[in-house]
């Protein structure tokens, strides 16, 4: 009768789904003093004035090789919330997949939404339970979780350690290998810049997220960038009151050319 | 006592016409299919008849709200397990029909020592096109059909015939307001008629008044837009689309008070 509390994990539990078992594949991993974060990506989410901007790089990579040039990292888990992940794609798109159908299943057998912080404990839970594998570092993932809190009327946003530790941004967070170029950019900006990123409007912020992108796959191998001439750009969402939007590729394409490529 | 079979089928009978007895005081539930979707209309005093089940299915009910809550759970488990474990796209209305809802709900009424289901159920599933919608409304006994453009829930199940002959003369359909039309209309021809169908009991005890309405014929305009005014203006109006063109995964809408009063004909609308 758990199942009537809209819990989609014990359901899946009692089907006998192994929802815990994101476990290492061998025995005796045990964590070395040095595990590394095998994220090797960029994925950031920056508030403007409109609400919450949210990009994902599109390169998947396994060490030194490029697995794939058209991932999207940046996931609607429902029409108010974004998860966008680096780490082992296999662990974060099943979290990914998880938190959608937990989100539908209580939506409706609840007849409710769930609330903007029990979305927050879903990816907690997933994150805690999977700590095992994230320390073996077959199982790591360290998303960015963004969304419209309808009962405050506002887009927030989250970053997560692998272990599952949850801390609210209040200007951006970032997260992957090419993560530090741009939280320096950010830092800067914020401080000597033109005024802060929160107050940029659409245009001036979307220009920012492709010059942030561009900048971070200038200098972290793992991390694609935009390339113009395969029509691949950054996957970008905006989350306000009405929901998630998709920023379509034109949109970014013009301003890549007319904004960042040929600028200045 | 119920172990010679004629005892059994007897316990059967009765069990027929206690639940026959227990919808006569229900609100039908109509669903048509139209170009842009599955339309879903009932009436109801305070507890809702229709839900959500999947993306692209909704589930309309007629019974006791305790079972039909019983149910509905039954199918929202298979259906998000499913549409996890493999697809989305592999989550049928068929499928939840087929294996889920009827064996549960026939069982349970040949099962003559426990409580039956007092639940009639319609699952609607819109298609990516209009010759793909799929609805299946299924008896408490666990006998299901399957039909293509046009499903009802009611007490009787004699009403049908004359309903769809109804249907026919409307469909198909190529817009909301017409479809809100018509649904209405449907469900006030099948309220009429059930009221028309005698109850079991009192065939029985042979005191059959003659019904205002006659079960071989369509009550008249007038009758219909009475019928529809007076619940109109007593009971809440509930109407679903499944939005074939909502261009999104998930399809159910509500649809408001507000938005639907437009596409209520004046001659349905209750005097204030």
């Amino acid at each position: 009768m758990m199942g009537q509390q809209g819990d989609f994990l014990q359901v899946l539990r009692e089907r006998g789904y192994a929802v815990e078992d994101f476990r290492p594949p061998f025995a005796g991993g045990t964590p070395s003093g040095h595990t590394e974060v095998t994220a090797g990506t960029t994925v950031f989410a920056i508030k403007y004035a409109d609400g919450v901007l949210v990009a994902g790089d599109r390169r998947a990579t396994a060490g030194n090789v490029v697995m794939y040039d058209r991932t999207d990292k940046v996931l609607e888990l429902d029409r108010f919330s974004v998860l966008a992940i680096a780490g082992v794609p296999a662990t974060a798109f099943e979290m990914a997949r998880i938190l959608e159908h937990s989100f539908k299943y209580y939506r409706r057998s609840q007849l409710q939404d769930l609330s903007f912080e029990g979305k927050l404990r879903a990816l907690s839970t997933l994150l805690k339970n999977n700590a095992p594998a994230a320390l073996a570092g077959t199982g790591t993932v360290a998303p960015i979780f963004a969304g419209y809190d309808q009962l405050e009327g506002c887009g927030k946003i989250f970053f997560y350690d692998i272990l599952g530790a949850e801390f609210e941004a209040v200007e951006y967070a970032v997260s992957g290998s090419g993560s530090s170029t741009i939280r320096g950019i950010l830092f800067y900006m914020n401080r000597w810049g033109n005024g802060p990123v929160a107050g940029m409007n659409e245009e001036e912020a979307l220009t920012f997220v492709l010059r942030l992108m561009t900048s971070a796959a200038e200098f972290d191998s793992a991390t694609g960038g935009v390339d113009a001439q395969a029509q691949l750009y950054p996957i970008v969402k905006r989350i306000s009151a009405e929901g998630v939007r998709a920023i379509p590729a034109e949109r970014l394409k013009s301003l890549f050319s007319e904004k960042v490529l040929n600028y200045v | 006592m119920y172990e010679e079979p004629y005892r059994w089928i007897e316990a059967v009978a009765n069990r027929r016409q206690y639940l026959d007895d227990q919808f006569t005081q229900g609100n039908p539930l109509v669903a048509v299919s139209f170009t842009q979707g599955i339309l879903l209309l009932s009436f109801n005093r305070g507890t809702d008849k229709i839900y959500e089940i999947y993306d692209r299915i909704a589930l309309g009910g007629m019974g006791h709200p305790a079972d039909l809550e019983k149910l509905r759970y039954a199918l929202l488990d298979m259906a998000h397990v499913e549409g996890f474990q493999r697809s989305p796209t592999d989550v049928t209305a068929s499928r939840l029909m087929k294996n889920g809802l009827a064996p549960v709900i026939k069982e349970a009424f040949e099962e003559i020592f426990k409580a039956p289901y007092i639940a009639k159920i319609l699952l609607a599933e819109v298609g990516v096109s209009q010759e793909r919608d799929r609805l299946f409304s299924i008896n408490y006994d666990g006998m299901f059909e399957e039909q293509r453009e046009f499903g009802l829930l009611a007490a009787s199940t004699l009403i049908r015939g004359l309903l769809t002959q109804e249907w026919k003369s409307h469909s198909p359909l190529s817009s909301l307001p017409s479809a809100v039309e018509v649904s209405l209309r449907l469900w006030g021809i099948a309220s009429l008629l059930q009221m028309a169908t005698p109850s079991p009991d009192a065939e029985e005890a042979g005191t059959t008044s003659p019904p205002a309405t006659s079960l071989s014929t369509l009550p008249d305009d007038e009758a219909i837009a009475s019928r529809i005014r007076e619940t109109l203006s007593k009971e809440t109006l509930e109407c679903v689309l499944l939005d074939r063109e909502s261009g999104k995964m998930e399809t159910y809408r509500t649809l408001s008070h507000s938005e639907l009063q437009p596409f209520i004909p004046s001659v349905f609308q209750p005097a204030i």
